[in-house]
């Protein structure tokens, strides 16, 4: 049954091959040049001045071009596997905003809660009164239904005195943004009939006319003449929630936070540069674990390699204030990657020749590098005065010249283009890329065709340190520019993450790390710009991440189960899928 | 009234593979009913459904005229349905009888009652001519009693069909005659034996009547009696098949390779070749005939790099090969279709071009400058696959979607192309189907009229027959005979130094090495 689903003739299928990679570059290539045009579009929103305007404007239009280029090769390269991943990123969005709503329907009942305030403003004189509660101009506060409150309050009745003709205002509004409060606000005379009404602010006053109101939520009567002499009562409570107001409340709120999360990395440019510098460690990383993945090395070593890299050329950049950049620079970037070569050395040597598995001894290797990174940042680098565990900064000359302007988007990203090449020039064109492609697939059908496996093995894993360390590199001389403590910010481990999406692939991690760092950046100003806590950005973040990881496991998976199958028939059950996925 | 019948089995796996269409298989009680057809027909498939292992996707399963359903293993045993695998389920570390009443142990009390379960054992072992030894363990006994442990398990659970998965595929000849003797016997017992295979002349010798399946579909049934071993192969390759290797005699040549007191240990000191001698000539095909782990997958692994020997030498142009690792062998001309070629042959997730370089990659024209011509690689994966008649769209595709036959193609073609002086072929048709066995037959043949020498390694009696010039007995890692193959080396003789009940006179040995 094989061999009739594959045995169309040679030339059709050659030539509908043929139509089918036009087509994909088509796509491939529509899809990254829209990315670069909506990037600059909403960076510079649309004009052609504000953008010629900005410095390095061209250097900007660049990296969002090769952006663009990521794009393209993650068509190209994924295929239909690509609209897989775009979906699986669909859904998870969607369910982030799920979860984002759920937590704003929480925080929208809160309105009952919270602290507020309330007075009459008045230019009139005040009335002698002790008998009152509140006087012209004089803020009072309380909370409303606070848990642990021992008697809460859930409205209020505060009285002040009034004179016949007495324009006053009544305020009552929340104590601060992060309690916003859905108020309403009345004035009652002494009999308690209400006089004047309001649940709500309009934009002037928030803005303009009262200086202590925070939103529309917060209640105004503006300006009221009063009657008559007297005490007369300012009376307040939350509004009735209408459960209509809690959705769209919550729902605004959470489009609010999605916006960010979506637009927030290239709305400036200073955050543009967050998510790019941010791309550029990700993708270093993802393609040092893409590589040593691919020979089936489940070397988690990056870490390590990377703090060794970042020591060494840290060092480098400490000792030497006087030498030019066009020398020093290129030194260090080649110093940082001999670092983590040696430091991937180690693993791969041990592997190789005495068996030991690789997952334990990297792991053990980067709490050796981390530890002896900190003791060495401790006890050699840290200047004497300095108020915390960090060296001096460095001289300019051994930071990576920046290439747009208020960002740390540094000449890494040319390195990291150079990488990128380099990493595809080894797996697919190179005799050690076939052996590379071939262990990684069979090591005993790479070991029966003469291949030298053991120095392979070790080979591809120094090789992923270099990269590694080249992430090091960029980490203390592009964007810390000194050597501080936990200077990789456990970005090593999501690296993984950014291989396995790009299934393994060199020429996909640009794309998934410029995904991943997108969401990560997307997060912080989704946290800054939007009501949205700390740990709920988090959680989004988690279950967006686990999604997109899963989607990649179950292709894993799928592809063993496909490989089991086999074996059990000695006969391949699933032709069709096979030969298109790959 | 048949005792099991299924009506329209149809079953479709989660990928949109049709493995079973359209299937009405009826046996009838008491009879032996072959169940044959190419790996990949669907006929493992179906007998998992009867089983329970699998579930169809629509049909009907009859059991004496009533539908039943099974939904798992222990639902079937409770039907009388018992299911022998290729690959034995038996606890290695437990004895015979303690396999035998696993899951339903007699019990005295807490305590499960072993003097009962060797009584168990033995009665049933002499009722149905099953001879074991309730005593040993199964680690220590041979492949043939493990299975008549099997056989015994299933009954023990009370099985009135039994439902055998290629049984033979691990017997010598002798015990092959005495696994029938054992099957006639239970059918005189009344009971009922589907008989999976895919050699034809054990059809024809043992069963009543033969299903033949081909493409997920059901071809046809037929009695026994009134068919022969072509007719069966033409409906289950769907064209006319010629069993027949067309061998030329040919004068051998010069020897190509020379191998003298090779000694292999594993680790844990075990003597797994002792004292192996021979020579192989150019023109040739040596064949060695032996019951599998007498030896022949380390002798074939250790001449070709892949383990380093304990003692001895192995030359070719005078030139010691051993000890330096495969690819160093395979510098001095020597190709290998290795045994397990899922395991060693080939990489299952490259695409073909990559697993026909393996041997190559790193000379010209592959690699030229440091850097791979990705020109020279897809031409030579066109060529091979026109040459070798692989079935495949293209060179680009993972081999993990050719089937069984044209995946061995691939090994056989790459090896092959290598322009090698000496071949080593371990199992080079195992698991290949029909007609792929005719193609890679007819290569070794032509190849070896050619001038090439062969080494050839096989489990299957048959096939070492129809190929070898000269054939060599191995047992316990020993030499016990070397013969030309000519008329009057029957299968029974060889049988007799493959179970190490003979051993060749040195003198006369040394005629033929």
């Amino acid at each position: 049954m094989t061999a009739k689903i594959i045995s169309s003739p040679a030339e059709s299928s050659s030539g509908m091959s043929f139509m089918k990679k036009h087509l994909l570059l088509i796509v491939g290539g529509a899809a990254g040049i829209i990315v670069t045009l909506f990037v600059m579009n909403t960076l510079f929103d649309g004009s052609m001045e504000k953008m010629t305007g900005t410095t390095d404007w061209q250097n900007i239009l660049l990296v969002n071009a090769l952006v663009g280029a990521c794009i393209f090769l993650f068509v190209v390269e994924l295929k239909r596997q690509a609209i897989r991943v775009l979906l699986t990123v669909v859904v998870a969005l969607l369910l982030g905003f799920l979860v984002t709503f759920i937590f704003n329907l929480d925080s929208a009942e809160r309105f009952g809660a919270g602290e507020f305030r309330a007075q009459v403003v008045s230019e009139a004189e005040p009335t002698e009164n002790d008998e009152v509660d509140l006087e012209y101009n004089k803020r009072r506060g309380g909370e409303f239904n606070k848990p642990n409150v021992v008697a809460p309050v859930s409205e209020i009745s505060w009285t002040f005195a009034g004179r016949a003709g007495d324009t006053v205002s009544l305020l009552a509004y929340a104590k601060n943004r992060r309690s916003e409060v859905d108020l309403l606000v009345e004035l009652r005379d002494e009999s308690g009939a209400i006089l004047a009404a309001a649940t709500s602010a309009t934009e002037t006053q928030v803005e303009e006319t009262f200086d202590d109101l925070v939103s529309v939520k917060d209640a105004v009567i503006e300006g009221f003449e009063l009657p008559a002499d007297g005490v007369y009562t300012l009376f307040s409570r939350p509004e009735e929630i209408a459960t209509e107001t809690v959705l769209s409340e919550a729902l605004g709120q959470s489009r609010l936070a999605f916006e960010a999360l979506l637009l927030g990395p290239i709305e400036r440019v200073n955050r543009w540069g967050v998510w790019i510098q941010d791309a550029i460690t990700l993708i270093l990383l993802g393609m040092s674990f893409a590589i040593v993945f691919r020979a089936q090395q489940f070397s988690l070593g990056a870490e390590g390699q990377l703090y060794f890299g970042a020591l060494v050329s840290g060092i480098i950049a400490l000792n030497s204030p006087h030498v030019p950049g066009i020398i020093l620079i290129p030194f260090i970037i080649l110093a940082s990657g001999t670092a983590g070569f040696i430091y991937g050395l180690i693993p791969g040597a041990l592997k190789a020749y005495l068996g030991a598995n690789e997952l334990v001894s990297t792991l053990m290797l980067n709490f050796v590098a981390t530890r002896f990174f900190e003791m060495v940042l401790n006890f050699q680098l840290k200047p004497p005065d300095a108020g915390y565990v960090a060296s001096a900064k460095f001289t300019s000359n051994a930071v990576l010249p920046v290439i747009v302007d208020k960002t740390q988007v540094t000449m890494a990203v040319f390195v990291l283009a150079a990488v990128v090449f380099v990493s595809w020039l080894l797996i697919r064109r190179t005799p050690l890329g076939y052996e590379i492609r071939i262990i990684g697939s069979n090591l005993r059908f790479a070991d029966y065709g003469g291949v030298n496996t053991k120095r392979t093995i070790m080979l591809v894993m120094a090789i992923g340190g270099i990269v590694a360390g080249l992430a090091g590199m960029h980490l203390a001389n592009g964007i810390h520019r000194q050597l501080i403590l936990n200077i990789s910010f456990n970005l090593a481990f999501e690296g993984v993450v950014v291989a396995l999406l790009a299934r393994l692939n060199v020429l996909v991690v640009p794309f998934t790390g410029l995904l991943y760092a997108y969401l990560r950046a997307g997060a912080q100003f989704m946290e800054r710009d939007a009501n949205v806590s700390f740990e709920v950005v988090r959680m989004i973040q988690a279950i967006i991440i686990l999604l997109i990881t899963a989607e990649a496991l179950v292709t894993f998976f799928q592809a063993r189960q496909k490989r089991a199958d086999i074996d059990e028939e000695g006969h391949a059950v699933a032709a069709l899928d096979v030969a298109d996925d790959s | 009234m048949p005792i099991i019948e299924t009506r329209n089995i149809h079953k479709i796996y989660p990928n949109g593979v049709h493995a079973n269409d359209d299937i009405d298989f009826a046996v009838e009680q008491g009879e032996i009913h072959a169940l044959v057809g190419e790996n990949g027909a669907g006929k493992s498939t179906l007998m998992k459904m009867i089983y329970g292992l699998e579930h169809a996707t629509s049909g009907q399963i009859f059991i004496r005229d009533q539908e039943v359903q099974i939904g798992n293993p222990q639902d079937a045993i409770e039907q009388g349905i018992g299911m022998v695998h290729q690959n034995f389920m038996l606890v290695d570390s437990f004895t015979v009888a303690q396999n035998i009443i696993l899951n339903r142990e007699t019990k005295q009390g807490m305590q499960i009652d072993f003097q009962q379960a060797v009584a168990d054992t033995e009665s049933l072992s002499r009722e149905y001519g099953l001879a074991v030894n309730p005593d040993a363990k199964i680690e220590d006994i041979p492949v043939g009693m493990r299975q008549r442990v099997e056989i015994l398990k299933a009954l023990y659970r009370g099985a009135e069909i039994l439902i055998l998965d290629e049984p033979t595929a691990v017997l010598t000849p002798s015990e092959t005659q005495d696994l029938f003797a054992a099957i006639r016997n239970l059918v005189e017992g009344g009971k009922t034996v589907i008989f999976i295979t895919h050699k034809l002349k054990e059809v024809i010798e043992i069963s009543d009547r033969v299903t033949v399946m081909r493409d997920a579909r059901k071809i046809g049934t037929v009695e026994t009696a009134q068919t022969s071993e072509r007719e069966l192969a033409r409906m289950m390759v769907g064209r006319e098949v010629f069993m027949q290797v067309d061998r030329p005699e040919v004068a051998r040549g010069a020897s190509v390779l020379q191998v003298a007191d090779l000694t292999y240990a594993d680790s844990s000191g075990h003597q797994l070749l002792k004292q192996v001698s021979f020579n192989v000539y150019e023109r040739e095909i040596l064949g060695i005939a032996g019951v599998e782990g007498n030896g022949q997958t380390e002798l074939a692994e250790v001449l070709t790099g892949l383990r380093p020997p304990t003692t001895g030498e192995a030359f070719i142009n005078n030139e010691q090969i051993l000890g330096r690792g495969p690819r160093s062998v395979r510098e001095h001309q020597v190709a290998h279709i290795p045994e397990d070629r899922l395991t060693n042959g080939v990489a299952l997730t490259s695409s073909i071009e990559d697993n026909l370089i393996i041997d190559r990659y790193y000379r010209e024209p592959f690699t030229r400058r440091r850097l791979l011509d990705i020109n020279s690689i897809v031409d030579n994966g066109a060529s091979l696959i026109r040459e070798f008649n692989i079935i495949a769209p293209n060179g680009a595709i993972p081999v993990n979607a050719l089937s069984g036959g044209n995946m061995q193609k691939v090994v056989v073609a790459r090896e092959l192309s290598s322009s090698p002086k000496l071949l080593i072929a371990a199992q080079p048709t195992r698991g290949v189907d029909i007609g792929a066995i005719e193609f890679i037959h007819q290569e070794l043949v032509d190849q070896r009229t050619q001038g090439l020498a062969i080494l050839l390694i096989s489990a299957d009696l048959q096939e070492v027959m129809k190929l070898s010039d000269r054939i060599m007995v191995m047992y316990e890692g020993e030499i016990v005979g070397i013969f030309p193959n000519d008329e009057s080396l029957t299968e029974e003789r060889i049988g007799y130094f493959m179970l190490g009940a003979e051993v060749q006179a040195a003198e006369e040995m040394e005629r033929f090495v």
